[in-house]
Parts: structure tokens; sequence; C-alpha cells
């Protein structure tokens, strides 16, 4: 299982790279420019939901970008609730 | 000879284009080295791998590129010490002319 | 001494070459570790596989060649090249004369080798 942090919007190839890793079980923390994916009703939110990942959105990251209408798949959360995300998953992959 | 301020503080040339086998002997005098055929021998693979692979190698590739290159005697870390006292890399790299490894283990 | 338990590492490279500095932090990461013993290997992601382009000379640009530098590897013990065969072909790269031997790997298979490390770094 890994933890996937993803810090870039979703037109990015990180994105598109991330999504060719993903697998059931794994994580997702949308952070940076990467809480734009988190935006709800969009057709990225839907790709993400469709993995089968558990999402996450870093909340000041989400509340400075302006993105308040939030995917009901997303969960908000702060650094300490990443942190234990962290204790959690083995792996942990960076793509930004 | 070339002046000092040809070199960096830690003795390695700033030009590389400056680099000739008279330059090797000055740099090599100012460690207390007298340069023999063996010393040659490494000198000249040391350039050889920087134009190769536009870098200086650490410890670990340069045994390897010896090794392949002079056969499996002369790719000992032992044999580069007799040679290059101390650190065969920086040593070495610094007598040849080249920029200063990244790391030298 | 006391024995140091040793983690796999694969390096995720996802970046061009001269576009930014992180290829060069990427290699500068894998020769570092391979002098500290460590056991890893290197996957070529997306626009990272540009980093493979067989007939680049970034000294003409007054930069280090990555080309070269990465056909290094071999020297350093790392031998395991792991390329996006996805991406290789969106830039219609001929990797027969890539400076180092490679292993292509689809999409499932990336992830499978994924899983396969301690630890991922991306670059």
């Amino acid at each position: 299982m890994i933890l996937h942090t993803l810090n870039a919007s979703p037109s990015s190839s990180a994105f598109e790279d991330c999504l060719k890793t993903i697998a059931e079980g794994d994580a997702i923390v949308l952070m940076g420019d990467g809480v734009y994916a988190a935006i709800a009703h969009t057709e990225v939110s839907r790709v993400l939901e469709d993995t089968g990942a558990a999402l996450y959105v870093i909340a000041d990251d989400a509340m400075a970008a302006g993105v308040l209408n939030i995917s009901a798949a997303v969960s908000s959360i702060d650094i300490s609730g990443f942190v234990v995300l962290t204790e959690t998953f083995p792996l942990q992959q960076a793509w930004y | 000879m070339l002046s000092a301020n040809a070199f960096d503080k830690e003795g390695f040339l700033i030009e590389l284009t400056d680099w000739n086998p008279g330059v090797a002997a000055q740099i090599a005098a100012s460690e207390n080295l007298e340069l023999g055929a063996a010393h040659w021998e490494i000198i000249n693979l040391l350039r050889e791998y920087y134009l190769t692979y536009d870098s200086t190698p650490a410890m670990r590739a340069l045994v390897k590129y010896c090794a392949l290159s002079l056969g499996p005697e002369k790719g000992k870390s032992i044999y580069l010490m007799s040679l290059f006292p101390g650190s065969p890399a920086k040593l070495g790299s610094k007598i040849s002319g080249l920029p200063k490894p990244d790391n030298c283990l | 001494m006391t024995a140091v338990t040793k983690k796999t590492i694969l390096i995720v490279l996802r970046h061009s070459p001269y576009g930014s500095g992180l290829a060069k932090a990427a290699l500068n990461t894998a020769l570092a570790s391979a002098a500290f013993d460590q056991s890893l290997d290197l996957l070529f992601m997306g626009n990272g596989v540009l980093q493979l382009q067989p007939d680049q000379d970034g000294r003409v640009k007054g930069v280090k060649d990555v080309g070269r530098q990465l056909a290094s590897l071999p020297l350093y013990d790392i031998n395991h090249v792991y390329v996006d065969a996805q991406a290789v072909e969106r830039y219609n790269m001929d990797l027969s004369k890539s400076p180092v031997e490679i292993r292509r790997l689809d999409g499932p298979e990336i992830r499978q080798l994924m899983i396969c490390y301690d630890h991922l770094l991306g670059f």
C-alpha cells in the first residue's frame, strides 16, 4: 500500500503519473496545487474516486486556494492528520 | 608553473583547460608526491573517465573502472591507496586536473 | 563496526534532464547512496524518460551531460533501470542506444515494481 502525496494540478504530468500507479487500498493526500483535484462534481474528482484509494486534502491548502466545495469522497485533514497517515503506510511517494 | 590563483583553496584547478602534464607534476609536488609511470596510468584513466561520463568518479566507481580497464590487480583500493595516499579519488582527481568529486567514499 | 540493515530504495525520476535541477539532484542522490553501499534501482516515468535521450549533450549549454553521467551508473553497481513504456512511446524514443541497459514496464508493472521497495524517492 502506498501513500501518495500529490502536489500538482490535475492537468500536470505528475497527476497523470500518479494515477498510473494507484491501486485500491492506497491513500492520496492532495496538497498545494493538488487541492484543485478535490473540487466536487468534476471529471477529475470522479477519476480519483474510481481509483478506490482513500482521498484526503490538506484543509489549509484547500482554504488558501478557495477550494470550498470539496467532493464528499475527500476527507479534510490537518498536518497532524497527515502525520498519522505517514505512520500507517509503509511506503510514500511524492508527486510534484 | 601556474600561479596560486589558478587553484581553489583546496588546491583543485579552477580552469580545467589549464591542465597539462607539467601542471600535474606541480600539483603532485605540492602534495609531496613524485609521479611515476604507475601514477600516469591512473591519471590518464581518470581523465578518460571524465570525458566519458562528464563527472569525477567516487572511490567505488574509480576502483571498478580501473578493474575493467587495467585488470583486477590494479582495480583494488589498496593499490590506488599506495599511489595516491589518503583519498585516492580526491587526490588523483586533483592531480588529473578534474573537479573535486562530490563524495570521496 | 555494527552491521547496518540495508533498505532497498527506488528512485523515481519524472522530470526532463535540463528543465530543472531535479534530474541532477536525483543523480547526486543515486550516486551518493551507492557510495554508501545502499541498494537502489531507478525508474524513469513520464517526462523522466527524456533523461535517456541518446544523442543529448548538455555540455553544449555549459552544463553537465545527464546522459553521460547516467552511463556511469553500472560503475556504482546500479544495474537495474526501469522505464515507463508508455512515456517512451509518447516521445517515439529509440532506446537501443540508451546510455544504460533498461527494462520497459507498463502501468500495472510499474505499480508492482514500486511496492517491492522499502523506500520511494521521487524527483
